[in-house]
């Protein structure tokens, strides 16, 4: 139970720098996700966060009080690692038991913990076992076994899910997320997969080269995406993101893409004229049932049926888009595209590629 | 079907001959020479050492005669006992001092990579050359290390390292610790960098102490490497003949004989082959049991890493 602030957090390596100042506020009980592709500095943060790693500049605050000089161990903080980092010599059990024997807590108390953070992550029967010995999901359980037993002020997850399967992965992140209504710690959780941040945050941190793109919760930042680059980054199949030109066409401003003339909300400013580029959802164009109706009509080129919908890519002024529709409309390759698009959905960036509210 | 077909081609002629065959190929050379010059030796050996044989002479049988002087009259045998078993006892200092050098040399310690070529550098010299360097060393007029010592006033004469009866033996570990210690070392670090990092960091976020991890966690994963040193360290002290045969020959008087200059010199010196048989099977049976109990105590693969990744 506690905050965590980072203040103007900043991580060079020599003349690189990998975090470029970064400043966020955690609050108590909060599940915090760091998104970004490989590279963007979200490990280094939560390394940082961690005492594993040196800060060239700037604050860290857990409970208000600056951590920057403590070691690890005085931080009171579990960490959970992609790897599991489990003690390969030592069973279930003693691995989960293993530090807090140094942290002074008395035996019964270990024994209590113990046996209340296996029925949380129902590992009973795994105890005396040896981590060669258990499935990469058992693994992970009893990394986080090994966190939980700690009852820290603070929870920090490296890529937990991303050594194990797919089917496994979608299985954990359940249990996680099922965890998470029984055990409420402060948690900063650093994964690259977008669906893992969408489903478990309370609140998203995207991070891109070492900066924050945006934070907010997963609404808000899927439906409301600060940048171009947090547009294509959530949601799958990524946001269609096309140049475009804003005009308007006697009181009421109008997106003309590749040709296709999209008419934008009633209520639009002038000021939307800036707008160099226009993101759409493969899932918010919508089917016109006649081609009279039709804003955009083009001819269908890759389609992947995949049951409740259709995925169809096509290209418009020679940019590759892809559409979410609903089954049966667009069969194969070469079957005409007719769509619409609700005013209401479009998505408007500037120059620098940062959101034109409409 | 299958059993149709194959009762139609002759034996000679089914793939599995035949990759027998192309195995044997492979096998056959090395295995000759082992054959030759190690189990056919060994054998002979065996043999030998039941009977009463010299170049010259018929061989008869001696049942145990050989045995029983081995065991009741051969005064030089225990002295070269108690000197192997000696240097044997000297590996587990030597493997702990590596296992230092090699915790050193794997910290972030700046120019570390120079100094594990330096430490390194002793292993692949000749035992012979190390034999002499460490003769000169310890020489009693022109040896570094006894005008080290005068020059600091810790001695006022010289002290005859290699000719004195209570300084041979220790000299000559010393430098047998001093050419072994780079293999250790390179081992010993081998293993320490297969234990994955994350563990001492997942410990050290945990608040294990560093005393603690070093007990709990490196030397538990270091055990199959230190057993193979242990394993190597043993044959290496059985077997150190050169070093000694250079630097002191077994003196002064049976100082610091072993049971390998032992045999030398019973067989080629006083060409009794049939009693240096004898001895040969007694270190032979000795280094077996030794090799059996440590590699037992390594839990059955000593060398083998275990990571325990599965």
């Amino acid at each position: 139970m506690a905050t965590l602030e980072l203040r103007r957090l900043e991580k060079s390596y020599g003349s690189t720098a990998v975090v470029r100042g970064v400043d966020l506020s955690v609050a108590d009980n909060e599940f915090v996700v760091l998104v970004g592709p490989s590279g963007c500095g979200k490990s280094t943060i939560l390394r940082m966060i961690a005492g594993l790693e040196e800060i060239s500049s700037g604050e860290i605050r857990i409970d208000d009080l600056v951590v920057n000089e403590r070691a690890p161990k005085d931080r009171d903080i579990a960490m959970v690692f992609q790897d599991y980092a489990l003690y390969p010599h030592m069973t279930v059990a003693d691995n989960m038991a293993f530090s807090l024997t140094y942290r002074g807590v008395a035996r019964p108390e270990i024994a209590r913990r113990l046996a209340e953070a296996a029925k949380v992550l129902d590992i009973d029967q795994l105890l005396h076992r040896y981590p060669r010995q258990l499935s990469g999901g058992q693994r992970q359980r009893v990394a986080m076994g090994r966190a939980i037993v700690r009852d820290p002020k603070l929870f920090l997850f490296d890529e937990p899910l991303s050594n194990l399967d797919a089917k496994l992965r979608v299985a954990m992140r359940t249990e996680i997320k099922r965890l998470r209504e029984r055990v409420r710690t402060t948690t900063i959780y650093v994964t690259h997969d977008q669906v893992e941040a969408m489903t478990l945050a309370d609140r998203i941190v995207i991070l891109n080269g070492g900066l924050i793109e945006q934070i907010g919760t997963p609404e808000d930042v899927y439906e409301r995406p600060a940048t171009a680059f947090v547009a294509s980054f959530i949601g799958a199949p990524p946001m269609n993101l096309l140049p475009c030109r804003v005009t308007a066409n006697g009181g009421a401003a109008v997106v003309s893409v590749a040709g296709n003339q999209v008419p934008l909300p009633a209520s639009s400013s002038l000021d939307l004229q800036r707008a160099t580029s226009v993101g759409i959802r493969p899932e918010h164009f919508s089917w016109a049932a006649e081609s009279a109706l039709a804003q955009i009509e083009s001819r269908a080129g890759v389609v992947e049926l995949l049951g409740s919908d259709t995925l169809v890519a096509f290209t418009l002024g020679g940019h590759d888009v892809q559409a979410r529709l609903p089954p049966r409309h667009v069969r194969k390759s070469g079957d005409i595209v007719r769509l619409t698009i609700a005013p209401e959905n479009i998505h408007l960036f500037d120059a620098e590629s940062r959101r034109i509210d409409i | 079907m299958n059993t149709r077909t194959r009762s139609f081609t002759p034996w000679y002629q089914r793939k599995r001959t035949r990759d027998i065959a192309l195995v044997a190929c492979f096998l056959l050379p090395s295995l000759a020479i082992f054959f030759l010059y190690r189990i056919l030796p060994l054998l002979w050996n065996l043999v030998l050492s039941f009977e009463y044989w010299s170049p010259l002479k018929p061989a008869k049988f001696a049942g145990l005669d050989q045995y029983r002087e081995i065991f009741l009259e051969d005064d030089v045998f225990w002295q070269s006992l108690t000197n192997s078993l000696a240097f044997v006892a000297a590996a587990p200092f030597a493997i702990a001092l590596a296992l230092g050098i090699a915790l050193l040399v794997n910290s972030d310690l700046k120019g570390a990579s120079v100094y594990r070529a330096i430490v390194f550098i002793s292993y692949p010299l000749m035992s012979v050359a190390v034999g002499i360097i460490w003769k000169w060393l310890y020489d009693e007029r022109g040896g570094i290390i006894n005008y080290a010592l005068r020059s600091a006033g810790l001695v006022t004469k010289p002290i005859p390292f290699l000719q004195s009866f209570d300084y041979a033996l220790p000299s000559v570990i010393v430098a047998e610790v001093w050419q072994v210690i780079g293999f250790y070392m390179i081992i010993l670090l081998t293993g320490l960098q297969s234990v994955p990092p994350h563990l001492y960091e997942a410990a050290s976020v945990d608040g294990v102490p560093r005393w603690a991890q070093f007990w709990r966690i490196t030397l538990p994963l270091l055990r199959s490497s230190l057993f193979l040193c242990a394993v190597i360290g043993i044959l290496n002290s059985f077997t150190s003949f050169d070093l000694i045969y250079v630097m002191t020959g077994g003196g002064p008087g049976h100082a610091t004989e072993l049971l390998v200059t032992h045999i030398y010199k019973t067989g080629f010196g006083q060409t009794r082959f049939d009693y240096a048989a004898a001895l040969t099977v007694v270190q032979f049976i000795l280094l077996l049991a030794l090799t059996w109990l440590a590699n037992r105590a390594a839990g059955g693969n000593a060398g083998a890493h275990d990571t325990g990744r599965a």
